[in-house]
């Protein structure tokens, strides 16, 4: 992990003195989970495109938006297009009615882990150990979970879908996240 | 519930881009005020952070189109902000007089004083106009709202617009205070492009998008709001 950051690091570096090589290999890494976050969350190809677009285009024409000093490069990045992707869809709430289901909507924790495992860069190890993670979580927080993140619910909307007390939503958001930052923490 | 449990609880809500509302203006005061000076907060913050992008590590990758990148090459180039969202193979097909966008039943209505009128956008001085100095894009999701300082009203611009269920059309209306003026419906064509130039002459506060079934009268805003522009390109007086 600590080789990938360190590398993700020197791209970003010269990324930022104008190297698009640097740009590509950045891209090449981080593209298809951008695209699938991006996808899963607005379920519309032309929209999860112009998010991961925007981000990464972001990330060429202000690279220092990102301070190493502050985290991976890769929590800024799928932040990046993660706030790109909710801001879409809260903007435009008629693409839940479209129907264009994304292929990537199972549960998370229900998709199967075996082709996770068998890849074997270090973000597909992480991608296997954040799935098994989730496992861990009772079904009542990963809910809130899933709306809050995947399907980019604010918690008031949770709250009123579900028909529990807006508390309710904050204890167990907290609660599923502490729950999995104990379980990474034994992976690492 | 200590103090510093509740403080966490709209972190992790924070982290996952999830407040709104009051709890959204609590963590924002928080993180220019508590956060940065205590470092059980920062640690919080910061580990929640990290837990989010592994959350995205748990989707299942796709792959992008090819295009895609192409297309964030065309637009790393130091003069293609004032066009990100014309391609040269569409600027080119525009040229030549190609594109052809449908525009259903263009109407001009009047209301408070203020009428509009909406047409297919003369595409190559449209292209222009939106590189010209002093031109105000506003972005709708989508399309693009561009504004020019020397002219009243404004274009729609738009590529990979997606095309709304077979049946309705999108509806472009204007908010005059609390009232809604329709102005025209207008699909993408089929290669998912929209240009459109909307004359206005009068204020208006807000440009409104919906989505609607076709066959239905344009008396008010009755379907899905599609886009609605927060910066109007020509703020009521």
């Amino acid at each position: 992990m600590q080789d990938l950051a360190a590398e993700d690091v020197e791209l970003h570096r010269r990324l930022s003195a104008g190297d698009r090589d640097a740009f590509d290999e950045l891209y090449t890494r981080y593209a298809r989970f951008a695209y699938g976050l991006a996808y899963r969350l607005t379920t519309n190809t032309a929209l999860a495109q112009d998010a991961v677009h925007d981000a990464f285009l972001a990330l060429w024409r202000a690279p220092e938006a990102y301070d190493p000093s502050r985290g991976a490069f890769r929590t800024f990045l799928l932040a990046l297009v993660h706030h790109r992707a909710v801001d879409t869809i809260r903007r435009e709430e008629r693409l839940r009615a479209r129907g264009e289901r994304a292929a990537n909507l199972e549960p998370v924790a229900s998709e199967d882990i075996a082709d996770a495992v068998t890849e074997r860069s270090y973000l597909g190890i992480r991608r296997g150990q954040v799935r098994e993670a989730l496992r861990i979580l009772s079904p009542e927080q990963r809910q809130v979970l899933e709306m809050a993140y995947y399907e980019g619910r604010t918690q008031v909307q949770i709250a009123q879908e579900l028909g529990i007390p807006l508390g309710t939503v904050k204890t167990r958001t907290f609660a599923a996240l502490r729950k999995l930052r104990g379980a990474l923490k034994e992976t690492e | 519930m200590t103090d510093h449990e509740a403080i966490w609880e709209l972190l992790a809500g924070y982290a996952l881009r999830s407040l709104s509302g009051p709890d959204g203006a609590e963590a924002d005061r928080l993180l220019a005020g508590h956060v940065p000076g205590c470092p059980e907060c920062r640690d919080h913050l910061e580990s929640f952070g990290l837990l989010a992008s592994d959350l995205a590590l748990a989707i299942q990758p796709l792959d992008p189109p090819d295009l895609l990148l192409a297309r964030l090459h065309r637009d790393m180039e130091p003069d293609a902000g004032a066009l990100r969202r014309f391609g040269a193979g569409w600027i080119a097909a525009a040229a030549a007089g190609l594109v052809a966008l449908v525009v259903l039943g263009s109407l001009a209505l009047s209301g408070g004083g203020t009428s509009a009128t909406l047409a297919v956008a003369d595409l190559q001085q449209a292209v222009a106009a939106a590189a010209r100095p002093g031109a105000r894009t506003n972005d709708l999701g989508a399309v693009d709202e561009v504004a020019l300082p020397d002219r009243s009203g404004f274009y729609l611009w738009g590529e990979d617009v997606p095309q709304p269920s077979p049946g309705q059309v999108y509806r472009l209306w204007l908010l005059v205070g609390q009232d809604a003026y329709y102005v025209g419906q207008f699909v993408p064509d089929p290669s998912g492009v929209v240009a459109i130039q909307v004359e206005v002459r009068g204020a208006y506060d807000e440009v409104i998008i919906t989505t609607e079934d076709a066959t239905s009268a344009p008396e008010e805003p009755s379907g899905t709001a599609w886009s609605v522009s927060s910066t109007p390109a020509t703020p009521a007086p």
